[in-house]
């Protein structure tokens, strides 16, 4: 800090000003000179430099280079993987017990070398705090430990790799990373730049801590086609993703098609609203707002709403506290101009500022600055720019509060004030965010889960919901890995349904045509067009509509209106619709089982078994309906935490060639148990069994639209969900190509995506199979989104 | 001290409508203790500064005119000359706020002022200290005698009858607590004090004083009450008209670390004056 060692005590006597922080990175620094300020990546256990590869720069926050990293090639994920390969096995075979034993040493090895990790984050831009980690170790022992006896029916994934792109955080890179070891996991971390120097040295003391060679593999690249090539190689059973929007949409079409279930976390992209209701402790609020909204580096990016009756009290408040103020450095020199334009364009809409000093002409610092006045329309509200800039917006009621909160394409977390519980957890409930902090932001603890809706991310990391991304059911083989074919994405999806022509057929014996279910009605196809449903042995049974655009359209729109109360009805309310519709379809059991055998050549014996199977899976899952109910967290603060499992909205279901009556049942009881509508297209191949199960849907007391099935072209009736934006989650069982154009596709807007390409797992020797009861668990999990709720006390 | 607080008339809805978030207040009270105001010549100026907001308190039921002679003298010139010389503050008027001792020793402390040629403030706690348990006529004699003996500044123990029972009364500065209870001045409680001055100002225009007392003994302490009263209320308060520190052995503390940071080594208590 030039000019700082001239002030004499009788300056900072008047001025009163703190003083500049001491920031030394002494010890940070000689570990990077002990490696020679070149660090390989990590791959079996130790450093490794190969020669000819190109290096990349990791700078400080002045902009100095700290030290270089290798960018790895294809020779070297190959070598990472098939080291990681290895070590899984030997990993996996460890006892519950030797694998916690790491992450203990881990915790105690971190508190050793705690000013190292914290200065070598400060240095490469990345604040975290050593204590976090140290928390992350050794709540990750305790899962680690009980693995076995808590989740028995659950098999580790194999080989996980974690992505963060260069703004991603320390913190939420890791909050994957070290779970992912706890089930059992190999490990591959590709982290961004400002996160390469502590992922490395993290490996490096996972090391001394015990982690067996090769378990945990970090990978450092020039840009994000790394975790897009790792992905790519035929060992990786997992990519999990945290980071920006862009980067994310990237990693999504690079890796349609090679068979890699990919989830993402983009809480970086988001917009978090924080809410000050009339009934808060406004000064508490406030303060919250200083500490949060104008940091350099942020973990979330804020849009204030205030209450009305309380505007003139918040904003006097944020003019006093902001008054003095320091100018904030931006993380990039281009951020001036935006922030420049998107300031100068919210005043020219009337915004007033409250800034705490005059911005500098130019350069690549800002004043923290409010934007009073401007409106959810305005450019600052729906893409916030970088920098300290906070728009603040104003509602009337509590209740217009709660909407204007989840006016948002994004659904990261909220932050809400207000000293009246009833409010507060009425307003908790309502909001369509995955972490809602009262009186309080920020909190992040290994046990709340995080859980992105909408843009915000596909993922759930952290606390128990959290560890079931890494595992898999024991019972369902691994999915198949394939590699990408030539899908034409524009093309896929878009012929039209063509008219039948007349052949003239034997008027004694026309097959039966059958109606499609749209928003609680049967219906025909919007085109009028219908398409022939053939035997085992190629004769015509029947005709069923040949569904469309329009036919998924009216299903979504019915679909989005009826959920919402469909989800706020009581969980007990739900379970009895579900045990009448298990009655129902005991009632036409016959009539189902017939059309089974007609359809598929199965005999009437197996599949009156088939249908006795799914009245019991939909008893099952009416019994689950109001007992799974998520629970009570506990955290290091003092204060309540609960997880709650919620509805993710409108699911798209593409159903499976096999087991068509006990797939459907299943996929349908456990979605609608928890509240969510779904969109069903039967199997292309066999749709007459779903056809047939319409007749139970129209018997059924579950509110019109809840469940509505539609038949035609796989791919078409594929296209048509993917391009609704309603639809939260799709769950695929089809084609390679299906899955392929599905992954592409679904990144923006983004949705849950579970998919099957049944013909690869026909191959591998035939894919989940439905009639294990461990099913239920698996699909429970797919079909619910987790909300985690913070409410600190004294 | 500032300008007076004219009062306005009692508001309960107002005080009915506060609401406080003990954890948030909590967490706000320890982000402020983690506050690093600077190290050297940013401490040394920050001690000074506390320095001149002391109210240098003897209140003991011994106090006799000798320890209260030798403790306005020692408010006078709080640290040592030498020291302020070589931060060239020796010419800044450093002094502590005022002196703080009981009505019957008003006439000694300001004798011993004056005969210093002082023109520091003498402060007294009267009405029936630390309990405020004695009839208000009383409680008012004592006030009007402590002034007719030259007091400037008067610490009333508020009635905590009528408080509790929501009768208030306005002042000019608001005080923690008497330094004689067993929980005394904690930050937490001071933030909250601190926001209703925020609070009275923002809807009165008046600004009204603080002084946290008892158990502030080290210097790191005061520190903390310095940042606290700049991060909530800004630097205006950081000046003793608005801002006091009661307390009796703190400056002794203060002057060991200025030591420090001028010589570079640990004072013997004897090395510095006694109070």
């Amino acid at each position: 800090m030039a000019g700082s060692t001239t002030k004499t005590v009788h300056d900072i006597f008047q001025s009163m000003e703190y003083g500049p922080s001491s920031s030394s990175s002494s010890t940070a620094q000689s570990w990077l000179d002990q490696h020679s300020r070149s660090l390989g990546l990590f791959i079996d256990g130790k450093f490794v430099s190969p020669t000819g590869r190109q290096s990349r720069t990791v700078t400080d926050a002045t902009g100095g280079s700290v030290c270089t990293t290798v960018c790895a090639t294809e020779d070297d994920i190959s070598a990472s993987m098939s080291s990681a390969t290895s070590a899984y096995k030997a990993w996996n075979d460890l006892s519950c017990y030797q694998r916690a034993k790491v992450f203990l040493r881990l915790a105690s090895v971190l508190q050793k070398h705690s000013q190292c990790v914290s200065e070598l984050c400060e240095l490469s831009q990345s604040p975290t705090s050593p204590a976090t980690l140290v928390r992350l170790a050794q709540y990750y022992a305790g899962w680690a430990q009980i693995r076995d006896t808590s989740m028995p029916d659950w098999t580790p994934r194999g080989v996980v790799a974690v992505v963060g792109s260069d703004d991603c955080s320390l913190y939420s890179l890791w909050l994957k990373a070290i779970p992912a070891l706890a089930m059992g996991n190999a490990v591959t971390v590709i982290p961004g730049v400002a996160t390469a120097l502590p992922s490395l040295l993290l490996a490096q003391l996972f090391v001394e801590a015990g982690l067996p060679s090769g378990v945990l593999s970090v990978l450092t690249g020039s840009d994000m086609s790394l975790g897009a090539q790792v992905a790519q190689n035929s060992q990786v059973n997992y990519l999990t993703y945290s980071g920006n929007k862009q980067d994310g949409e990237m990693l999504a079409k690079q890796t349609a098609g090679w068979g890699v279930p990919v989830s993402y976390s983009l809480s970086l992209s988001s917009v978090c609203p924080l809410i000050i209701f009339e009934s808060a402790d406004i000064d508490s609020a406030v303060d919250g707002v200083i500490e949060t909204a104008f940091k350099k580096k942020r973990e979330w990016r804020w849009v204030l709403c205030v209450q009305e009756s309380v505007w003139d009290s918040v904003v006097a408040r944020l003019r006093l506290r902001m008054t003095g103020m320091k100018s904030v450095p931006l993380l990039a020199n281009s951020d001036r101009a935006v922030v420049d334009a998107a300031v100068q364009e919210a005043q020219q809409q009337g915004a007033t500022l409250i800034q705490s000093c005059t911005p500098p002409p130019s350069g690549s610092a800002y004043p923290p600055t409010v934007l009073c006045g401007v409106a959810p329309s305005c450019a600052c509200v729906v893409s916030p720019p970088p920098g300290p800039v906070l728009p603040l917006l104003s509602f009337r009621s509590n209740a217009e509060g709660v909407t204007l909160g989840n006016h948002s394409p994004h659904g990261q977390a909220a932050s809400i004030w207000t000293e009246d519980l009833t409010l507060a957890l009425e307003c908790a409930k309502s909001l369509s965010v995955g972490s809602v902090w009262v009186n309080s932001h920020s909190i992040a603890d290994p046990s709340l889960p995080l859980s992105g809706r909408k843009e915000s991310g596909t993922s759930t990391d952290g606390g128990r919901e959290g560890l079931y991304q890494f595992l898999r059911p024991t019972q369902s083989p691994p999915l198949p890995r394939s590699t990408p074919s030539s899908v034409d994405y524009s093309s896929f999806g878009s012929a039209e349904s063509r008219a039948s022509i007349p052949e003239g057929a034997d008027p004694s014996s026309i097959p039966r045509s059958y109606q499609q279910f749209v928003g609680g009605q049967q219906k025909k196809a919007d085109s009028g067009c219908t398409k022939s449903v053939s035997g085992p042995g190629g004769a015509v049974l029947a005709y069923c509509p040949d569904g469309g655009r329009k036919d998924v359209r009216n299903a979504v729109e019915a679909a989005a209106k009826v959920q919402p109360g469909w989800m706020k009805k009581s969980p007990s309310a739900r379970a009895q619709s579900l045990y009448s519709l298990a009655n129902n379809l005991e009632k036409r059991g016959r009539d189902i089982a017939t059309s089974i055998h007609k359809q598929t050549g199965l005999s009437l014996e197996e599949a009156s078994k088939e249908v006795e199977l799914s009245v019991f899976r939909l008893y099952d899952l009416a019994a689950w309906c109001d007992k799974e109910r998520g629970g009570v967290q506990l955290l290091p603060q003092s204060g309540s935490a609960l997880s709650i499992p919620e509805a993710i909205g409108v699911v798209g279901v593409i159903l499976p060639d096999r087991k068509p009556i006990l797939s459907l049942v299943s996929l349908l009881g456990a979605a609608v148990a928890v509240g969510n509508a779904v969109v069903m297209v039967p199997s292309e191949k066999y749709p007459l069994p779903s056809l047939e199960f319409i007749q139970v849907l129209v018997d059924s007391d579950l509110p019109a639209g809840v469940v509505s099935v539609i038949t035609g072209g796989r791919d078409q009736l594929t296209h048509a969900l993917a391009n609704h934006s309603v639809i939260q989650a799709i769950w695929y069982w089809g084609s390679k190509e299906g899955c392929q154009f599905l992954q592409h596709s679904c990144c923006s807007p983004l949705k849950r995506l579970w998919l099957h390409s049944e013909e690869e797992e026909e191959k591998q020797g035939g894919g989940r199979d439905w009639t294990h009861p461990s099913l239920l668990e698996e699909i429970w999990r797919e079909a619910v989104v987790w909300k985690s709720l913070w409410i600190p006390t004294a | 001290m500032s300008a007076r607080n004219p009062g306005i008339d009692l508001d309960l809805e107002w005080v009915s409508k506060v609401k406080v978030n003990t954890q948030a207040v909590l967490k706000r009270a320890q982000q402020i203790q983690g506050r690093k105001v600077g190290k050297k010549q940013w401490q040394a100026a920050w001690l000074l500064k506390a320095v001149t907001c002391i109210d240098l308190t003897t209140l003991a039921g011994d106090d006799t005119p000798s320890n209260v002679h030798r403790l306005c003298l020692k408010a006078t010139q709080p640290v040592r000359h030498d020291l302020l010389k070589s931060m060239d503050m020796h010419d800044k008027g450093i002094t502590t706020a005022a002196v703080c001792v009981y009505p019957s020793r008003v006439a000694d402390a300001v004798k011993s002022l004056k005969a210093a040629n002082s023109s520091l403030p003498v402060a007294s706690v009267a009405t029936g200290f630390p309990a405020g348990q004695t009839p208000l006529r009383t409680r008012l004699e004592e006030v009007r005698m402590a002034v007719e003996d030259g007091a400037t500044e008067i610490d009333i123990v508020i009635n905590r009858t009528m408080a509790i029972t929501g009768q208030w009364a306005g002042s000019d500065f608001i005080k923690t607590s008497t330094g004689k209870e067993s929980v005394n001045a904690t930050y937490p409680v001071a933030i909250v004090m601190v926001r209703a001055i925020r609070d009275y100002y923002l809807r009165t225009g008046h600004k009204v004083g603080f002084k946290p007392a008892g158990g502030i003994r080290t210097a790191q302490e005061s520190l903390v009450w310095l940042a606290l009263m700049k991060e909530e209320l800004g630097n205006e308060w950081l000046s003793p008209h608005l801002f006091r520190l009661g307390a009796s052995s703190l400056l002794a503390d203060i002057e060991r670390q200025i030591y420090h940071f001028v010589t570079g080594r640990y004072a013997a208590y004897h090395e510095l004056p006694m109070a």
